[in-house]
């Protein structure tokens, strides 16, 4: 991702506009019992196309942003979203993403672990109450619903942060899917066209 | 050069996580007036004009969505309602002839009212926001200190109790509610006797639909459908954040423990995913060290 200063403010509604969807919208809503939570999505999202280092700050300004809006205690939720929106970047550097179902899958796979990240610590810091096993329950609901989440939420962002992607051939690596990208993938390796001169 | 990039993003990694963990100690070490919880009120200020009007722009869609849920467990409900509103003509018109009774027997011995309901100054807010996590069963409201309101004030809804102010600002606040596994409220059973039994209502992590009321004797009678309010207890010196006589809710079911106490379950009266407005119960007697 070629990060220019238009693309960052681009980055910063998008995490902006998250924040405020999810603690004015989402979090009224239940899906068998659960909250579902598109933050982690963004997040992943972010890190699956900008790299490693734009999902961590975008986890850690998203997760600074929810828990100073909310007045909850700050920088647990953004050392779990950081990890996340790292190991998210991190893939996208390392694989590629070639089928359209494997940013949804990615979401909702770290989407639970940004939520057991977040359950271990606060177990960490210390909780008084008696926990419930329902919390694993939780965390499973939120991984499904952060699947079906993705599969709006991601190609919206990657919309939103196009003139930023870098497009790669066909020999290396195809970052952008689509029939349309594939297409041009497939003409840039077969070269040019040469026309043929019909002689009359 | 690939090395100085990979170099580049562990520092910024690195940063960020250390970032992270100054921020949390800071949290929790730092007194409230301190200069990170200044400037995390100070956002929250900032940003509560933009998440009011985000919260007023989407309550058509939290609305849609609610009517569907509604509707489908809408026919249920009716029949338990109506078997519940003949119990409760009767409870009140026992209740009526007990409140009238209570005043004329504190006149005549001249208890003070302090502490009571009636000492309170409500005002009412609107939910803002609310966290989606269930390690924090909070919600934010959009009236702060400059309307009257301090960290531990009580908050209903007509419902019943809804839980405590837990932080605030100029113009927001955080309502820590009741099914908040930090909050615990002194409850006494309704049950018709003047030797109601006393517990504390306590939650659980990653349960918030019920409540535990804890402390019980095994030889106490509890049972299903009894209704529990706060206790609202005080000692002259200690006195609990909450109140005496608002609802909490009714007990679902109520088993001998294997200790000395019950193990009793209750479903709270208010449903903390549809609140949209909130009264908070301001400028209570001066309870010097609270107890919750």
């Amino acid at each position: 991702m070629i990060v220019t200063r238009r693309i960052v403010l681009r980055i910063a509604a998008i995490v902006f506009f998250a924040v405020l969807l999810q603690t004015s919208f989402l979090s009224y809503l239940e899906v068998a019992g659960t909250i579902p939570d598109m933050l982690p999505v963004v997040v992943v999202c972010l890190g699956l196309l900008g790299g490693g280092v734009v999902g961590a700050v975008c986890g850690f300004a998203t997760g600074l942003l929810v828990d100073a809006i909310l007045l909850q205690t700050l920088g647990i939720t953004s050392l779990a979203l950081l990890s996340v929106g790292y190991l998210a970047g991190r893939y996208r550097e390392g694989f590629e993403i070639s089928n359209s179902l494997t940013p949804p899958l990615l979401a909702g796979g770290f989407t639970i672990v940004a939520a057991t990240a977040f359950a271990v610590l606060q177990l960490m810091l210390g909780v008084d109450a008696a926990v419930s096993l329902l919390v694993v329950r939780d965390i499973f609901v939120q991984g499904l619903s952060a699947f079906v989440l993705a599969i709006a939420i991601y190609p919206l962002i990657r919309r939103t942060l196009r003139p930023a992607l870098v497009e790669e051939g066909a020999g290396s690596r195809v970052l952008t899917e689509g029939r349309g990208a594939r297409r041009r993938a497939r003409r840039s390796a077969r070269g040019p066209r040469i026309r043929r001169r019909v002689a009359t | 050069m690939y090395r100085k990039q990979i170099r580049r993003r562990r520092a910024v990694l690195v940063g960020l996580i250390v970032a992270c963990l100054v921020l949390l100690s800071l949290s929790f070490s730092e007194a409230r007036s301190g200069p990170i919880h200044s400037l995390q009120k100070g956002l929250a200020t900032i940003t509560a004009p933009i998440s009011e009007g985000a919260s007023v722009a989407l309550k058509p869609a939290r609305d849609l969505i609610g009517w569907f849920d509604d509707t489908f467990s809408a026919q249920g409900e009716n029949d338990e309602l109506v078997a519940e509103l003949a119990a409760t003509r009767a409870e009140l018109a026992r209740a009526q002839g007990a409140i009238e009774d209570n005043e004329e027997l504190r006149d005549q011995l001249g208890l003070p009212t302090d502490g009571e309901l009636g000492s309170y100054e409500p005002v009412t807010a609107r939910v803002i926001g609310r966290s989606s996590t269930v390690w924090y069963s909070s919600v934010q409201i959009d009236t702060g200190s400059s309307a009257g309101l301090a960290v531990d004030d009580p908050v209903q809804t007509g419902d019943g109790l809804v839980g405590r102010i837990s932080d605030v600002t100029a113009t927001t606040s955080t309502i820590s509610l009741i099914t908040d596994p930090r909050n615990a409220v002194t409850a006494e059973v309704i049950d018709g006797d003047a030797r109601a039994p006393w517990g504390v209502v306590e939650a659980e992590v990653g349960n918030p639909e019920t409540l535990y009321l804890d402390f019980i004797e095994n030889e106490a009678e509890v049972e299903k459908d009894q209704i529990l309010i706060t206790a609202g207890w005080s000692d002259g010196r200690l006195s609990s954040a909450y109140p005496p006589g608002i609802e909490i809710g009714r007990i679902e079911n109520a088993e001998v423990g294997q200790g000395d106490f019950q193990e009793v379950e209750v479903r709270p009266f208010v449903d903390m995913r549809e609140l949209e407005y909130v009264q908070v119960l301001t400028g209570g007697p001066d309870r010097g060290e609270l107890v919750k």
